[in-house]
């Protein structure tokens, strides 16, 4: 009897560590997760904007809004998340984005939609194969390679649309293949989401149940040890560039779809926006350690925080700044719940 | 036996100006247990990183089992029978010991033809080692590497490249950071993989404690090697003069 009540407490005690809801429980989740934070930091936003914006942020509309910038920032966030995942870093996806949105837009009036996003995915690839092949066959730092080619890039789509804008007719921004590439919305949802959702499960599985994954992440953690087992370190590097672009360009495609034009500026600064949402979503610029999850989440908040400055009536030169400290201070935050969760 | 399973003639391997192997030339049998000897320095690490594919030579040739190896990469040695426990690399401390266990030849079940992880299997083998050596109890198979301690992780590499063991295994100062009862251990699986038929490279610095285990010794010193002998011609105490000329000769040509 004593014993069985021993037992009972035994298993209580056990129950108790176990449990997220328990503050031991709640510090094991948050340092084996490092998303964590940016789901707190979201819910906190939603919160906040939500009481404080007199229900112009929370509705459906802008909600809908806000999904459709996360969808384009949250692809290119992915794809920038691997490459940091492999001890690299990708800052041209800015100038890949706008190259993938002007491809899309020049040839979707001649071809089908689906075609026009396949040459503009293959572009972005065809950018990050650009990428990765100097970076791994050269030895450069991947931050100065692809701070050129942002450069290069950026170039190339502003002479291309030479101070005007590539767009579609009215007319044709219409039908199911149309719409299927960011040009309409189903329900709240652009489409551009069902994107979003299809990459994140089918590149989380990827890095978390399939060998490309394993290597990607020792390939970041310790080069050298990765090379010793036999892992081709160029080609794993490789692979997240093309991939890193193939993202953007898809990112640049269903954004173009959405507003139907786009000039030689479309994704300017966006590399930085999406930096970030990396950083906040838990990932170690460092390498080894992503979350591609919290990369997206991370996108979802910095949208949130545009929106909720659009909405709020703050004039447009100020975002930058806001949205700079609002980016500091959750990073901050970030950084001590992690500090606090391995602490003992 | 025909050839020596593996062959080194006249390496040469510069690291920019550095002469770091100076025309090396030394035959490795299958069933051989081969102390490699030297200082600090001396060679020994370069050698063997030669033949696990990391470096690449300068000049000379490598023969493994009767052919010449053309080109060097540690995807292709692994792929010939060699497993390597190197000192500072094999290990990816952001991984799992199940996930280090099998990094670069993941075993897979297809799904509808695509490869997932066999989880299953991972931690299945690499719980085996975990037991074997003698980790803490407390640790998981689904545990960071991160989280082990010099010893755990010597072990680990060394369960893995048992555990894979087919022609060749090449051990850079094992018993590092060991225990004396790990170290005992490692002695031991060296000897027993010898006797399985494979050949096994032993390096070190303690002369002593190699002299007990090997059927040859080769004595490196300054990118050359000074002394090949078997363990029945020369004693430990023999040898270790060797080690102590090969530095005075050195000095002696420096002074010249």
């Amino acid at each position: 009897m004593v014993a069985a009540a021993a037992s009972d407490t035994a298993a209580q005690r056990r129950a108790a560590k176990r449990s997220p809801l328990s503050v031991a429980g709640f510090k094991k989740t948050v340092s084996r997760h490092a998303e964590i934070g940016i789901f707190l930091i979201a819910a906190l936003l939603i919160l906040v904007f939500s009481a404080t914006s007199d229900g112009r942020w929370a509705n459906a509309y802008n909600i809908g809004t806000i999904l459709q910038v996360t969808a384009t920032l949250g692809l290119m966030s992915v794809g920038v998340a691997l490459v940091i995942g492999t001890g690299e870093i990708d800052i041209s996806v800015g100038s890949t984005f706008g190259m993938g949105a002007l491809t899309y837009l020049s040839l979707v009036q001649q071809i089908d939609p689906p075609l026009a996003a396949l040459a503009s995915v293959a572009v972005g690839a065809a950018i990050g194969a650009f990428n990765g092949l100097l970076v791994t066959r050269t030895g450069t730092p991947s931050l100065i390679i692809t701070l050129g080619s942002l450069m290069i890039f950026r170039g190339i789509a502003i002479a291309l649309t030479d101070g005007f804008s590539f767009s579609v007719p009215y007319k044709m921004r219409s039908g199911a293949m149309y719409t299927a590439f960011g040009g309409d919305s189903i329900g709240m949802f652009n489409t551009g989401v069902f994107w979003l959702v299809a990459a994140l499960i089918v590149l989380t599985a990827m890095l978390k149940l399939m060998p490309y994954g394993n290597r990607l992440l020792a390939v970041g953690g310790s080069a050298a040890s990765a090379h010793s087992r036999g892992v081709r370190v160029d080609r794993v590097k490789l692979q997240a560039f093309i991939l890193c672009g193939a993202l953007a360009a898809l990112g640049g495609t269903l954004e173009a779809g959405k507003l139907g034009f786009a000039d030689g500026s479309m994704g300017r600064l966006m590399e930085l926006q999406a930096i970030a949402s990396c950083v906040l979503g838990g990932c170690l610029l460092a390498g080894g350690r992503i979350s591609l999850i919290g990369a997206v989440m991370g996108a979802f908040v910095l949208s949130s925080i545009q929106s909720y400055l659009v909405v709020m009536g703050v004039r447009p030169q100020w975002f930058m700044l806001l949205l700079g400290l609002i980016v500091v201070f959750a990073a901050l935050g970030d950084r001590k719940l992690r500090a606090w969760a391995l602490k003992r | 036996m025909a050839h020596p399973l593996i062959s080194v003639k006249n390496l040469d391997l510069y690291f920019g100006a550095f002469h770091a192997l100076k025309d090396v030339s030394v035959d490795f049998n299958a069933g051989e247990l081969v102390g490699l000897v030297g200082d600090n320095g001396a060679g020994k690490t370069t050698l063997i990183r030669v033949l696990c594919g990391i470096h690449k030579p300068t000049k000379g040739e490598v023969w493994f089992d009767g052919t010449q190896v053309k080109e060097f990469h540690p995807k292709l040695a692994i792929d010939n029978g060699i497993e390597t426990i190197q000192q500072s690399v094999g290990l990816c401390d952001n991984l799992s010991i199940a996930r280090n266990f099998y990094l670069g030849r993941e075993p897979v079940r297809k799904i509808l033809g695509i490869p997932f992880l066999d989880f299953a299997k991972m931690r299945g083998e690499s719980r085996k080692v975990i037991r074997e050596f003698g980790l803490r109890d407390n640790v998981s198979a689904d545990d960071e590497v991160e989280r082990l301690s010099g010893g755990e992780r010597q072990s680990v590499k060394i369960g893995r490249a048992v555990e894979f063991m087919n022609r060749v295994v090449i051990m850079d100062e094992p018993t590092n950071h060991l225990s004396v009862r790990e170290r005992e251990h490692v002695n031991e699986l060296a000897v027993q993989l010898k006797e399985q038929g494979l050949l096994v490279i032993y390096i070190t610095h303690d002369i002593f404690q190699v002299h007990k285990l090997a059927d040859r010794i080769v004595i490196m010193e300054n990118g050359e090697k000074v002394e090949d002998a078997r363990t029945t011609d020369m004693t430990a105490d023999e040898l270790e003069e060797v080690i102590r000329q090969g530095g005075r000769k050195v000095e002696k040509r420096g002074a010249a």
